[in-house]
């Protein structure tokens, strides 16, 4: 499906997962770990979608497990890690919040800064990495879609043999995992899957404990919905099949949309610095001096936009965007713009006709 | 000031993003190459945004204190 002019990153449900969701919930499947016929057949359709979703990420399906609060999924892997509250907790400026707000609470915390395109401190991260570390790290930023080099950390990590926690949110499985990892998440979302289902995958290899009961062999609340993890597999095979098809294709339309921005828009701050290795293919942040977010989205839904802002004034966040501004950017005038599978061509360059002309009025308005 | 100078002072004090900002653009307009001036804000996104604002316009921003910002016109 192809909603015209929605650039704001708010995906429906892959419809291949649509449809394997009502089809369940219409069953009402039993209980996996119960008795009986009925509970054999869900735990037999359980087992199967988590082995089509390991083969996805290439991992086994005893190292998959369901979450069914998917904002929980970083926080717990990270404090599960075997040296969570005795080693050193290295971080990213530009991470989500709950995890910086984990990062302030622990007594050994260590903030990697980013540089202007988003980057981490590499060099930083060497200085301070210790085997008995647990480092978080974003495989690319949901805000501005800048993308880190997994290969090079995971290396620098898994010669330390310390702890190191992926988080796929932004990217899900557009970026592979690396081959040194310990933990990762993966909502389902990441990939047009539903709301309220989430991956966490631990590592066969690595040491990791459920933190809220460590005498048990339990590694997670198991408080999903079958429903939705049957919906999740398919939606992930579906969405695989549409991103080979359609990747190229977006990331085209995005450098398409950097170049034009950048010529016919003055005084504009794009993020991050475009190229394939660093950068999703389909997230593009601007920030537009002069300008309120709000009054931008604004002007932009009247034009049949809908186009998402990082700015403070749009957020409902008192404090700007920790992201633009750990990067240097401007955090006001902001525009997150996300292309879903089946974008339009025509309504990216209408988008791109209308944006000068409108930037030029609302700065005129204010007298800048 | 250490050159004794007066200064023109932009006062945006309580004024939430991007107003400073927007004020300050709106100011610079009427002032020479070289020109000075003090800029006054206390929101939270204005001591990073100068420093972009800086980077896109060529004007020169250095901080005073945590809500004042001496600024020299390009």
């Amino acid at each position: 499906m192809v909603t015209t002019g929605a650039f704001d990153g708010e995906r429906p449900l892959h419809p291949a997962g649509e449809q394997v969701l009502l089809a369940a919930f219409e069953r009402g499947w039993a209980d996996p770990n119960g008795l009986g016929g009925a509970s054999a057949q869900a735990r037999h359709l359980l087992n199967a979608a988590r082995e089509e979703i390991a083969g996805h990420l290439g991992v086994s399906g005893s190292e998959i497990e369901f979450w069914g609060e998917p904002a929980l999924i970083s926080p717990i892997a990270l404090q599960g890690a075997p040296n969570f509250h005795s080693g050193k907790f290295i971080v990213g400026q530009t991470e989500r919040q709950e995890i910086l707000a984990l990062a302030h609470d622990s007594p050994s915390s260590v903030q990697l800064n980013v540089n202007h395109t988003g980057l981490l401190d590499r060099d930083r991260l060497i200085e301070e990495i210790e085997s008995n570390s647990t480092i978080a790290i974003q495989a690319a930023n949901g805000e501005t879609g800048v993308r880190q080099p997994l290969p090079d950390f995971s290396s620098i990590v898994g010669a330390m043999n310390a702890h190191l926690h992926l988080d796929f949110t932004a990217s899900g499985p557009l970026i592979p995992l690396p081959t040194y990892w310990s933990t990762a998440d993966f909502p389902a979302k990441s990939w047009d899957g539903p709301s309220g289902i989430g991956i966490m995958l631990i590592n066969k290899n690595q040491r990791w404990a459920y933190p809220f009961s460590r005498a048990t062999n339990r590694r997670s609340p198991e408080s999903y919905s079958l429903p939705l993890v049957l919906a999740a597999a398919a939606a992930l095979t579906g969405w695989l099949k549409d991103a080979n098809q359609e990747s190229d294709r977006i990331r085209n339309l995005i450098s398409m949309m950097r170049q034009v921005i950048s010529r016919t828009i003055p005084e504009v701050d794009i993020a991050g610095s475009g190229n394939k290795e660093e950068s999703l293919p389909h997230i593009l942040s601007i920030s537009a001096l002069n300008i309120s977010g709000e009054r931008l989205v604004n002007a932009l839904a009247k034009e049949g936009f809908a186009v998402a802002s990082g700015s403070a004034c749009v957020a409902s966040a008192i404090e700007p965007s920790h992201v633009l501004q750990a990067m240097g950017i401007l955090t006001h005038g902001n525009l997150r713009i996300s292309l879903m599978h089946g974008v339009l061509e025509s309504d990216v360059k209408r988008f791109l006709a209308l944006l000068p002309g409108i930037i030029t009025q609302l700065r005129s308005e204010d007298g800048a | 000031m250490s050159d004794g100078a007066e200064r023109e002072v932009l006062d945006c004090i309580g004024a939430l993003c991007p107003t400073p900002i927007i004020q300050l653009s709106k100011a610079m307009k009427s002032l020479e190459s070289g020109t000075k001036l003090i800029l006054r804000a206390d929101d939270p996104a204005t001591k990073s945004d100068l420093f972009a604002w800086s980077r896109l316009t060529g004007n020169q921003v250095s901080v005073i204190d945590e809500t004042s910002f001496e600024i020299v016109k390009a």
